[in-house]
């Protein structure tokens, strides 16, 4: 590995000199990468998906389960959330030095929060892909029916056209 | 800005106005007195007895409105029948129609070139038609 303060850009230029002529003697590009791999000494990962909350070692407080309830689950836990403040605020006046677990708990509930809303992302990319599809279909049923009825015109004047050719 | 991130902007700023409500008021707050044991705090600076009363009420009014405003957005949001399999199926569905209408389109398409080429034949023979009576009316030899 190349560790120098500025290091050249890789030397692989040279194997296209005759690309013009003959695209086959240089290499082709490399295969897309799938798995993990290392970029400038931290690694990444190629599939994107939503880490649960038990992988980064967070409680989950919503009730797991196939269709989870969003708009009912947010809303409960907005409740415990103004809850908990106002049991930190009392904890602060009655004895200030119990504040840790209060905020830990308060920390708790705001990553919950934000894991929901970021599971509702597939779901709106779907609805966003299903409006889509309805305007496309929409489009071309309009482009069919604008041909239909220009064609039907044209065939109308082609005709009349002809009508007035033969009477004379 | 999409509901979704409006509801994420949302939970910041409850989280935002938490922290600065007890952070000013911690900071702000005259000495209290803790035990009888220890003599009367000394008293407080006019330019905080005057205002101080005030913000606890305006921050936590503003923390109130911060959640409402929360459960107003959760309100609106749009999550029309659930379960990623209805989604799924009604995208199937979507899929096949549009590929329905689009062969139509394109046998439309096709149709309309066939006849674009018929009328240009047609305004050729219209042409010479009109070349020949002209020709006839102004007793022109035909070239």
């Amino acid at each position: 590995m190349a560790t120098a303060t500025f290091p050249p850009p890789p030397p692989f230029y040279r194997l296209y000199k005759d690309y013009i002529e003959n695209p086959k003697s240089a290499p082709e590009p490399p295969p897309p990468i799938e798995g993990t791999y290392v970029c400038f000494a931290s690694s990444y990962t190629t599939d994107d998906v939503l880490p649960s909350l038990e992988e980064q070692g967070v409680r989950q407080l919503y009730p797991k389960g196939p269709n989870v309830d969003f708009k009912k689950e947010l809303r409960s836990l907005n409740r415990e959330l103004q809850l908990h403040i106002l049991e930190l605020a009392d904890v602060l006046v009655e004895r200030p030095s119990q504040y840790a677990r209060r905020v830990e708990d308060i920390s708790l509930i705001f990553k919950n929060l934000h894991h929901l809303l970021n599971s509702l992302r597939p779901h709106q990319a779907r609805a966003t892909l299903i409006h889509i599809l309805e305007l496309q279909i929409q489009r071309r049923k309009q482009a069919v029916e604008d041909i239909k009825r220009q064609r039907e015109d044209a065939q109308k004047l082609l005709k009349e056209a002809l009508g007035t050719l033969a009477g004379q | 800005m999409d509901i979704i991130s409006q509801l994420q902007e949302q939970v910041n700023q409850i989280a935002g106005l938490t922290f600065n409500t007890f952070g000013t008021l911690q900071r702000d707050a005259p000495s209290a007195r803790l035990s009888q044991n220890y003599p009367e705090p000394p008293p407080n600076p006019t330019e905080d007895a005057a205002s101080f009363p005030e913000q606890p009420k305006q921050m936590s009014a503003a923390l109130v409105k911060a959640a409402k405003q929360f459960d107003a957005l959760v309100a609106a949001l749009p999550l029309s029948e659930g379960g990623e399999e209805a989604q799924l199926k009604r995208i199937a569905e979507l899929q096949a129609e549009n590929d329905a209408v689009g062969q139509e389109l394109q046998r439309q398409l096709e149709a309309a070139v066939v006849s674009m080429v018929a009328e240009r034949e047609l305004k050729l023979v219209q042409e010479l038609f009109g070349q020949t009576t002209d020709n006839c009316l102004n007793l022109k030899k035909p070239d």
